[in-house]
């Protein structure tokens, strides 16, 4: 994709901004109109993708200021969804656990306006995250199809066509995000096929973004999906699993997460710098992307611009060394 | 035969409680061992008590509303477990701190007395919930030299809880979902331990799986000297008729779990009912508890209330 040796890039959500939460919850009270709202989105948008310029991250996204969580954005976006409240995920964190009570169908655009809108704000190159069928299926209630697998694949046909009108809107770089892959290596083949199908026809770099789970369970079987790049959690278990990926010749290229997302300290260039190197392990330097081990979102907003800061000055460097 | 409908344990927190307990507790793991207000906690464990009543629910649990770890959660109350990182619990898409045992395990006080007591106070005869396998086998041991030894460290512990119980309420449920996943060698330590537990204690004991069918350790259930088995017959349906079929109920009563509790969508009476007469085709218990194959908190609360009203429809419909 990006000629540039090392590209750095994100995975995708970043720290909203402090008054754009303020104005989210007045929205939500009724108390704030639509045009406000949506032009507190667009100014939220144009700081974050700012402070990325600032940090030096070759490929950008929108830091998805409009997002509250992957998986209920998605699907009140999609036909055949509903969503009748929350669930616990742990402790008292909830989610609002959608379900599918009718056939999926395609109805709005998903992403297509979000990166019109960062296309004609910055010169940077751009990547679309988005959450996959499978995780997106997993995390959801199945009210209407007879297996789940079939749910998965019905979802993978309407998000074809999103990627498809991504791809006509000048996008060509998509990341499909799919945590739940790892969580049952048992449906590897349901999320194999259903990769399949979501990318089918779709020409643009497309890189899939797993965290959490074992990758010993589903690696190297994953090397058969038609995906270009995978990318992974590293630092959050110590680069740990790099020995995982050692075993088999990696065939795609590969996503490095080297900053943790799960602390606040912040990363020394140094230790940035000897921890990227641990992917030359696993491919060859012009095969790799430098970024966090996930979205930035739940970190304070100054410790996530100082992380991406480390992660590119420290990439930087490395270039001129290799 | 007696038909009685009966509710498995966990049930989404009201609102208003969820609220409280996101204000007092924030939303890290430390915050789960701060102190709550017991009469707040009441308020909140009446609700949902009085959501089974008007159900007509015969026989109820408390909801394991401060329950923030599933079946973990009773590991907490056990000195020399300490809670550790978050994992996956079964193939739910939920999570609990990893107890780690790492000292001598000791019944320091109460496990879960004090909320049956409280509970007591709205309902005479709530059921109450207790596990020793499952336990063992979602925690870590770093003390006990072996599993074995671990595993009835546990279950002393439980039968000294037990004896306690038994003065507040007349029934007892042991969650052992685990024994579903049990290796081979497991088995028979897991039954010893749970005979351990229910020895001489004056209780009706449940012994209750869930998540998937109970075929590979059908026989030695019934050796348990338990008075009802709990199988999921949501999840494995074909497989536990076939256990059913092949080696009986001996003079157990039978409960069954029969209304998903991990899926939002209602079933048709008629196909409930359907299925409970193939059942009862195989076997005639002279007992039948009828309930969700699992707790009732993997659901949104609106499905959760919508579930209990349709268990509690389906006895006078029989």
């Amino acid at each position: 994709m990006s000629r540039k040796l090392l590209p750095t890039t994100v995975v995708g959500s970043y720290p909203k901004p402090k008054w754009l939460n303020r104005l989210i919850r007045e929205y939500n009270e009724g108390k704030i109109e639509n045009e406000v709202i949506e032009q507190a989105f667009r100014d939220a948008i144009k700081a974050v993708v700012k402070e990325h310029e600032i940090a030096g991250v070759d490929i950008i996204w929108d830091g998805e200021m409009r997002r509250e969580e992957m998986t209920s954005y998605f699907a009140e976006h999609i036909e055949g969804f509903t969503i009748y409240g929350e669930v616990r995920v742990w402790g008292n964190n909830y989610y609002k656990k959608p379900a599918i009570v009718d056939e999926l169908r395609y109805k709005d655009e998903l992403a297509v306006q979000d990166f019109k809108y960062l296309r004609s704000i910055t010169e940077r190159e751009i990547k679309v995250p988005i959450t996959g069928p499978y995780t997106i299926v997993d995390w959801s209630f199945n009210e209407y199809y007879p297996t789940k697998e079939e749910a998965v694949y019905a979802l993978a046909e309407v998000m074809n066509t999103e990627l498809r009108n991504l791809v006509k809107a000048g996008a060509n770089y998509i990341q499909l995000d799919e945590p739940a892959i790892p969580t049952h290596e048992e449906e590897l083949e349901i999320a194999r096929n259903a990769t399949e199908i979501v990318t089918r026809g779709v020409k643009a770099y497309i890189g899939m973004h797993m965290c959490y789970g074992d990758y010993s369970k589903i690696y190297p079987e994953i090397l058969e999906f038609k995906v270009d790049q995978f990318d992974f959690e590293f630092a959050n278990r110590k680069f740990e699993d790099v020995k995982i990926f050692k075993q088999y010749e990696f065939t795609k290229d590969l996503g490095f997460g080297c900053i943790d997302v799960h602390t606040k300290k912040i990363e020394k260039k140094s230790e940035v710098k000897e921890n990227i190197k641990k992917a030359f392990e696993i491919v060859e330097p012009k095969r790799v992307y430098i970024d966090p081990d996930c979205g930035l979102k739940l970190l304070p907003r100054d410790v996530a611009f100082e992380k991406l800061k480390v992660m590119v000055e420290a990439t930087k460097e490395l270039r001129e060394e290799i | 035969m007696k038909f009685l409908t009966t509710t498995i344990g966990s049930y989404p927190r009201p609102r208003w409680f969820r609220e409280y307990l996101k204000e007092i507790e924030g939303l890290q793991k430390e915050g789960h061992d701060i102190k709550i207000d017991m009469e707040v906690y009441k308020k909140a464990l009446k609700e949902v008590i009085e959501n089974q009543k008007k159900a007509k629910i015969d026989l109820l649990t408390d909801g394991q509303l401060i329950w923030h770890d599933f079946l973990a959660y009773l590991a907490t109350k056990i000195d020399g477990f300490k809670m550790n990182g978050l994992t996956r619990y079964f193939d739910n898409n939920v999570y609990y701190r990893i107890p780690i045992a790492k000292k001598e395990l000791k019944r320091k006080k109460s496990i879960i007395e004090e909320e049956m007591l409280m509970a007591s106070e709205f309902e005479k005869n709530i059921k109450a919930v207790l596990s020793c396998f499952t336990l063992a086998k979602l925690s870590k041991n770093e003390y006990y030299s072996n599993d074995e030894d671990f595993i009835f460290a546990l279950a002393e512990i439980m039968h000294e809880e037990a004896k306690v119980l038994s003065k507040i309420t007349e029934y007892i449920q042991l969650d052992e979902p685990y024994l579903l996943y049990a290796k081979e060698h497991e088995i028979e330590t897991a039954i010893q331990a749970l005979e351990e537990i229910i020895k001489g204690v004056n209780a009706k004991f449940f012994l209750v799986t869930y998540f998937k069918d109970a075929k590979s350790v059908y026989p030695y259930l019934l050796e348990l000297n338990v008075e009802v088995l709990g199988l999921d017959f949501v999840e494995g349906f074909e497989k536990n008729i076939e256990s059913l079929k092949e080696y009986g109920i001996d003079n157990k009563s039978l409960q069954i779990g029969i209304i998903d509790g991990r899926n939002t969508k209602i079933e048709e009476i008629s196909n409930i009912e359907s299925k409970i007469s193939r059942i009862l085709d195989v076997i005639s218990p002279k007992e039948i508890y009828l309930s969700p194959n699992t707790g009732l908190e993997f659901l949104p609360s609106v499905k959760a209330h919508e579930k209990l009203k349709l268990l509690g429809r389906i006895k006078k419909n029989e």
